[in-house]
């Protein structure tokens, strides 16, 4: 608070001086006075150099019609592509008449039906379809154990409580892979039949990569034991098992076993079950079941008489839920959606229309840059 | 130590707890006791000397920080939220995360806190270890001790220029008069000496150790200007009041040392005034308040909407995979786990409820007092001051005031008195040559009223300057220099003038005093003569020597005067220029020095001290040649008029006030021998009694002070440099100032029309204090504030302080407005009755600084102070706290409440934990802070050119009810495009969660930042590197995160997640879609403001143009406007 002066310095000598311009000393001096004195610097005085946009029709007008004209180019390649993507969807529910497969539901478990397909430009995928099914349900979603499904035998023997109830059996067994999840893996299976002049040949399906490259190769992986089945049926020398392992409830066959075809395609990273483990973001869904493969067909499905055989396991009615099958071809935008490209349509014309309106606007209120 | 029963432990701190609760103390002395153990002392009870003023201890930290906080609702909220999702059946999250948020949050409060408290702690250490003298019976002499070993009851010696330890009861000092100066500006920051004199009957010859006597006194208060105690050094009582006190923090000076007889440690005066920062609610955070309570009924809709999850179940014809039982495998009934899912929704939603809105506002708020208190314009060379800020949390209050109330002395004016002009007997002195002086100093003031003519003196420190100046060579023609006021129109040359110390004699007055002085011989009492030996002898100014280090004009003789008033300084100098010289000054003698060369020695029998009751002093004497007793008396002219034995004519003091003057009058009485011993006795009654002793003492000297006759004399107060400019801006910007002062109305006025609160024009109500109270009544309160409203100024004369707060009150409350009280000197209640009281640290007490929330040194900051700061203060956090709401719920809460329709009401979330808690925490926090920090609309310069567009902050400013719930709004409708362009995009197809929320999340991110780009009026570089980074940041964490985390978090699990989305083409278009589309209504909305073009909008424009051709146009809007014709607008 108080000023301390030293000695024969005086404000006089201060004052006259910056009249003339502060010389080195007495800045020196000023600083050793004026211990309170804030610094001056653009921060703290809020002087830093700022650019101020400000949103006016000189600015807003043009941009306007630049956004709405390169949605419109957008949502035009949108649109085209889409467009050019074939989609064929059968719904195989079999719970009513005039449907495909009307009678699969109550029937024996092999079930088929024919469709036509044309011409396909480009390679062919193979989804399954499911409808009400909420995998994104909070429970449902934590009922597995990542630890165990990354091949961790711990955890094989003491799965994690998430997977509760599904992570011990009746009996106390620790169940491989726990959780909902796994349980309740989608079984149905099919083969697709091409009917050649009134015989059916087989269309061969590759089911290589359909699942995501880092849940096969990282996240999901087995346990180093060989051969795999002893990892899971807990009759692995090198560990004790008070109990044995058993399978989801659920499954039919051991985890081992998803695949007799192909030993790498078993476990854990079995291609199908790492697309199921994979939880859908929405009630309504399709999962990649098998590519129509490119070695036979390079240039597509051609066009002709199919028929599907289904195995006919997994049942919706408890959910009121359905079941298709879906064949599409694919782009550098993925499956048909039409909406992407029609939203960009709209917006891009309405940002265009939009900018004539605030034109006319801006004629009748006079604006002072514009004077 | 020996063994204690716990029996005896307990008595004795009971005891101990008695002695201090009493409400009076009897202390002795500690030297027959020294060395003996602690149980023994005779003041064992009492606290010793060493302060703490931490709040925590190393151990005790946690818990009792914990403590504190806790005691915020908002952390109650969070905890028990986070407690809940302990709970298996409604847990939203992994129990672990979701005590992260508070976590942080107490932690950064708890950090905040041990810092402060570390730097407490040092300072007391530094305080606790400063070296004192303590006497010492083993080695019979005073030796070197710490403060903190000072306890109640020892003899301390102090020496000058050395701070006080403790409150000491002078006993003895270095000075044969036992007279003590000490400087009280650490306590008060007044700097003027104030003498203290040792308690009578024990000083001259004095040895601690033959001190036996009881020290009886009060229990410690905080009053600084009042204590009581009594002595009994045999049976015989010895009073002493505050002029015996030494308080604890003051300074000794030009004593060489003194010693006291320590009353209060730890407990003293200065230790209880320390109250520590203020916390008021600001408007808007009242208004604020509100809001958060609908974001509950929000809340509690969308969980209640959430909780329909029973419906959903019911709907469901079997039992489906996906519906996972709990651990024991029985599913819940749907309505039982409708209710846990009410919880949970609670849990997931929490963020609806901004508890991080509250820390931001907080270190918004911190930021912006940063940003005040460093402003170099609000920086005062003189008394090298910043702006303090005591109230840490109202700063944007500052830009929503309609009402100021203004003291005038020492706010407006600069409470540096000049003797201006006397009347004797019925004979007016002009003092012309006075006139000419100040005309000279002022050299453009030619045209203007003699009385008002500087109005721009800077006080460059007339105080400074003197320190080297002889009173010869002090008309010093104001030394230029350039003063870095902002404003361009006003002058920046201002001057100095040392005015005060220097008067030039009226020569008519002088002859008359020579031809008197010639013929003083004869005894006669000339009427001349005894006016100025009244303006010599009756004040308090004290005498000090050139030895001492301080600012102070010194006079040829080395005198140097230290007043307690600035009045009675100008008196005494004004008087030794007609060469009554005041050459010493005791508590029992004034030496007076007569213009021929004779030194008379005046015998002081009482002072009868100043009070605002009485509003007057008396000092008796005894003249030393005609032995009579005489009493002067000194006074406001109508508190002396009313005791005057005969009537006198008020034309020379109407005249004077007329002029702005300050009038005082003095009068004289000769009182009788009879009458003097008679009342003595009354008087000793009275000062050794320690009930009542105030109104005793004011009792007796009423008694006294009658039948008085009366001399005059009127002294000036200047106005201080840029008052006109500083409330014309003020009042252009909307605001009423009212003038609230004790002075004569005439003065009033003239001060009024000085500093151009009153224009010819104007519709202007001046009341004074009589009527007010009439006004002010319940039946009339009404018509009052009704009429009060349409005038433009109101000024109030011969108000008490009392009335001042009460004003304050009614137009407060009556008209709810936002309202503004400075004061310069003591007026506490008044500061503390407006919404913001602001001091002035000035001349005269502190007591108004003390309790206001913003200090400042001159009345011109305010001007800055409002227009500027409390603008941008006020819009910045106005526009923050909106988009802290919009914020939350656009893309936090909502984004998460759409997806529930899709999950089955599950409480499921389609963004990693981890991420959505980051993404309110890390990616999204720090721009609005920022934001509320350091966004500035319009320039200062704008600003103080164009004090219309304070406007836009009053009544209810930007931040209005439809604001909250259009930003609401706008939330809504951007969450809903945020999340179902995706939605229809990704419809029925292989999509997987997590791939679902990355486009939703970085739509929601860029959405929130843009928003706030929109607002951002001026983009520093601060401004881009907080933008750019937040979202550098969001993709840096979020890449890192999906690349290493594969079995860190489960069951949660976004691995390469966004690594893949960023790989799609699909992922750009559709976050471009999204946030255009989210952000075009908004765009539209900022773009109706620049159509209807408000004048925020127009003052911007105006700040691109270069500063030249901005003034022109600056000027052209003034007109065109108007000046005052702006209308309200919004930003937001």
């Amino acid at each position: 608070m108080l000023l301390k002066l030293g000695g024969h310095c005086s404000f006089q000598d201060f004052s006259e001086e910056s009249c003339h311009g502060p010389g080195s000393d007495e800045m020196v001096q000023e600083e050793n006075e004026f211990t309170n004195r804030p610094d001056n610097t653009a921060f703290t005085q809020q002087r830093l150099p700022a650019w101020q946009p400000i949103l006016s029709a000189g600015i807003v007008i043009p941009g306007f019609v630049l956004i709405g004209l390169a949605f419109i180019g957008v949502g035009v390649a949108l649109f085209v592509t889409s467009r050019s993507i074939q989609v064929l969807e059968r719904d195989y529910t079999g719970d009513e008449s005039g449907t495909p497969c009307a009678s699969c539901a109550n029937s024996n478990v092999q079930n088929s039906f024919g469709f036509c397909f044309p011409q396909s430009q480009g390679p062919v995928f193979f989804y399954y379809g499911l409808s009400n099914y909420f995998q994104n349900y909070r429970r449902y979603g934590t009922s597995k154990d990542d630890n165990q499904l990354y091949g961790v035998l711990k955890y094989f023997t003491s799965p994690s409580d998430n997977c509760a109830p599904y992570a011990y059996n009746s009996n106390n067994q620790p169940i491989v892979p726990c959780g909902s999840i796994a349980n309740s893996m989608f079984n149905d299976t099919f083969k697709l039949y091409q009917t050649v002049n009134g015989t059916r040949q087989e269309v061969s399906l590759d089911g290589k990569g359909i699942a995501w490259w880092t849940d096969y190769n990282i996240k999901y992986r087995n346990p180093t034991n060989n051969p795999l089945k002893d990892a899971f049926n807990g009759s692995n020398s090198g560990l004790f098992y008070r109990n044995f392992l058993i399978n989801p409830i659920y499954w039919s066959k051991p985890a081992y076993e998803l695949d007799t075809s192909d030993p790498s395609n078993n476990g854990f990273v079995n291609q199908d079950f790492l697309v199921w483990m994979r939880r859908a973001a929405l009630p309504d869904f399709r999962k990649l079941y098998r590519r129509i493969s490119q070695d036979k067909y390079p240039d597509g499905l051609p066009a002709g008489n199919y028929s599907l055989e289904i195995t006919y396991n997994y049942r919706v009615y408890r959910f009121s839920g359905k079941k298709k099958v879906v064949f599409s071809n694919v782009s550098w935008m993925g499956g048909k959606n039409e909406f992407l490209g029609i939203a960009y349509l709209v917006v891009g014309s309405m940002c265009v229309f939009m900018s004539i309106v605030m034109l006319i606007v801006y004629a009748k209120f006079k604006f002072p840059d514009e004077e | 130590m020996t063994w204690k029963s716990p029996v005896a432990l307990v008595r004795e701190a009971l005891q101990g707890q008695r002695a201090r609760e009493k409400d009076l103390r009897s202390l002795m002395s500690n030297l027959p006791y020294e060395g003996l153990e602690k149980g023994k002392q005779p003041n064992r009870y009492f606290p010793s000397n060493a302060i703490k003023t931490t709040k925590y201890s190393l151990l005790l930290f946690i818990p009792m920080n914990l403590y504190e906080q806790f005691h915020r609702l908002a952390n109650i909220y969070f905890v028990g939220l986070a407690i809940l999702n302990f709970i298996p059946v409604v847990n939203a999250f992994q129990p672990e995360v979701a005590l992260i948020p508070i976590c942080i949050i107490l932690s950064l409060t708890a950090l905040k806190d041990a810092w402060e408290d570390f730097r407490r702690y040092q300072s007391d250490k530094k305080l606790n270890n400063t070296p004192c003298f303590i006497y010492s019976r083993k080695e019979k002499q005073f030796v070197e001790r710490r403060w903190k070993d000072v306890r109640v009851g020892d003899f301390v010696k102090v020496v000058c220029n050395e701070t006080i330890p403790a409150d000491l009861l002078l006993l003895y000092t270095s000075d044969p008069n036992g007279v003590c100066l000490i400087e009280t500006a650490n306590l008060d920051g007044e700097t003027n000496l104030k003498q203290r004199t040792a308690v009578s009957g024990v000083c001259n010859s004095f040895e601690p150790e033959s001190f036996n006597g009881i020290v009886v006194c009060e229990k410690p208060n905080n009053n600084l200007n009042h204590f009581k105690c009594y002595e009994k050094p045999d049976n015989q009582k010895v009073g002493a009041g505050i002029e015996s006190l030494l308080l604890r923090g003051c300074t000794v000076r030009n004593t060489d040392h003194a010693v006291g007889f320590v009353v209060y440690a730890h407990e003293t005066k200065s230790m209880l005034n320390n109250s520590g920062p203020r916390y008021k609610r600001s408007k808007l955070e009242r208004r604020l308040n509100i809001d958060v309570f609908f974001c509950f009924i929000l809340l509690f809709a969308m969980c209640l909407i959430g909780a329909l999850h029973f419906i959903w179940l019911y709907a469901l014809p079997g039992v489906p995979p996906y519906l996972v039982p709990p651990a024991n495998g029985h599913l819940d009934s749907p309505n039982l786990s409708s209710f846990y899912m009410f919880f949970t929704m609670i849990i997931l939603l929490q963020i609806l409820i901004p508890i991080s809105l509250y820390v931001s506002i907080e270190l918004v708020k911190i930021g912006q007092i940063f940003l005040i208190t460093n402003d170099i314009d609000l920086y005062d060379e003189e008394t090298d001051s910043r702006i303090q800020c005591k109230a840490l949390n109202i700063t944007e209050d500052l830009g929503q005031i309609e009402y100021i109330f203004s003291d005038k002395t020492g706010t407006l004016t600069e409470n540096k008195m000049v003797f201006r002009r006397c009347s004797i007997m019925g004979t007016e002195y002009p003092h012309k040559e006075n006139i000419r002086l100040a005309v000279l100093n002022e050299p453009e003031s030619e045209e203007e009223v003699i009385y008002n003519q500087d109005l721009q003196p800077l006080p460059t420190g007339w105080s400074l300057e003197s320190e080297e100046a002889n009173s010869e060579d002090t008309h010093r023609h104001g030394s230029r220099r350039k003063s870095k006021v902002l404003g361009t129109t006003q002058s920046d040359v201002a001057f100095s003038s040392p005015l005060e110390t220097e008067v030039i004699p009226d020569r008519k007055l002088l002859q008359q005093i020579s031809r008197t002085g010639s013929s003083s011989r004869c005894q006669k009492i000339d009427p001349y003569l005894e006016f100025f030996l009244a303006l010599t002898i009756c004040n308090t100014v004290v005498v000090s020597m050139a030895t001492t280090q301080r600012r102070r004009p010194l006079t040829s003789d080395n005198l140097r005067y230290e007043a307690e008033s600035p009045d009675e300084a100008a008196l005494v100098y004004a008087t030794k220029a007609y060469g009554f010289t005041l050459l010493a000054r005791t508590p029992d003698s004034v030496t007076v020095r007569l213009p021929s060369g004779e030194v008379l020695v005046f015998e002081v029998l009482d002072t009868l001290t100043f009070d605002s009751n009485r509003k007057r002093m008396s000092v008796l004497v005894r003249h030393p040649i005609t032995k009579e007793y005489v009493l002067y008396t000194k006074g406001a002219d109508y508190a002396i008029m009313e005791l005057l034995g005969t009537p006198y004519a008020q034309r020379h003091l109407d005249c004077y006030a007329k002029e702005g003057l300050r009038t005082l009058c003095i009068a004289k009485k000769v009182v009788s021998e009879a009458v003097y011993k008679h009342w003595l006795v009354e008087r000793q009654r009275a000062l050794t009694a320690i009930d009542n002793r105030e109104v005793l003492i004011m009792d007796t000297a009423v008694q006294l002070e009658t039948n008085l006759t009366l001399l005059a004399t009127g002294i000036e107060d200047r106005l201080q440099e840029n008052v006109p400019d500083t409330i014309m801006a003020l009042r252009q910007a909307g605001i009423k100032v009212w003038v609230l002062t004790g002075d004569k109305p005439e003065t009033a006025v003239n001060i009024g029309y000085a500093c151009r609160l009153l224009e010819d024009e104007d519709l202007v109500l001046v009341i004074d204090g009589r009527t007010l109270t009439m006004a002010l009544s319940p039946d009339l309160r009404g018509d009052f504030v009704d009429l009060a409203k349409h005038c433009r100024s109101v000024l109030c004369c011969r108000v008490t302080p009392l009335q001042k707060s009460r004003v304050v009150k009614v137009i407060r409350e009556k008209l709810k407005v936002m309202t503004l009280a400075v004061d310069g000197a003591n007026d506490v209640n008044m500061i503390q009755a407006a919404d913001i009281g602001i001091g002035i640290s000035g001349q005269e007490g502190m007591q108004a600084v003390m309790a206001s929330d913003f200090a400042i040194s001159r009345f011109k900051h305010l001007k800055k102070l409002l227009l500027v700061h409390g603008h941008w203060c006020y819009t910045r956090l106005a526009n923050m706290i909106i988009y802290f709401f919009y914020k939350n719920v656009q893309a936090y809460v909502n984004l998460l409440f759409w997806y529930q329709f899709f999950c089955g009401f599950s409480g499921s979330t389609m963004i990693d934990y981890w991420l959505l808690i980051f993404f309110n925490l890390f990616f999204t926090s720090l721009p609005p802070i920022m934001f509320g920090i350091m966004d500035r609309d319009i320039s200062a310069e704008m600003l103080l050119g164009v004090p219309e567009l304070y406007k836009t902050g009053q009544g209810e400013g930007d931040y209005r009810f439809t604001t909250f719930w259009v930003s609401i709004l706008d939330a809504f409708y951007q969450s809903l495009v945020c999340f179902f362009i995706p939605y229809f995009v990704y419809q029925d197809s292989d999509i997987d969660m997590f791939t679902f929320g990355t486009p939703l999340n970085t739509t929601a991110l860029f959405t929130i930042l843009l928003h706030l780009s929109i607002e951002i009026k001026s983009w520093t570089v601060v401004h881009w590197v907080v933008m750019l980074g937040s979202v550098l940041f969001y993709f840096i964490v979020t890449l890192a995160y999906s690349a290493t985390c594969v079995t860190c978090n489960p069951p949660s699990n976004p691995y390469w997640v966004l690594q893949n989305q960023m790989a799609d083409p699909m992922f750009y278009l559709i976050c471009i879609l999204s946030t255009v589309v989210a952000l075009l209504p908004y765009t539209f909305h900022v773009l109706r403001n620049s159509i209807a073009l408000s004048p925020l909008i127009e003052a911007k424009h105006l700040d691109r143009l270069d500063p030249s051709m901005r003034e022109e146009w600056m000027k052209e809007w003034r007109s065109y406007r108007g000046g005052g014709q702006v209308q309200r607008s919004t930003l937001s």
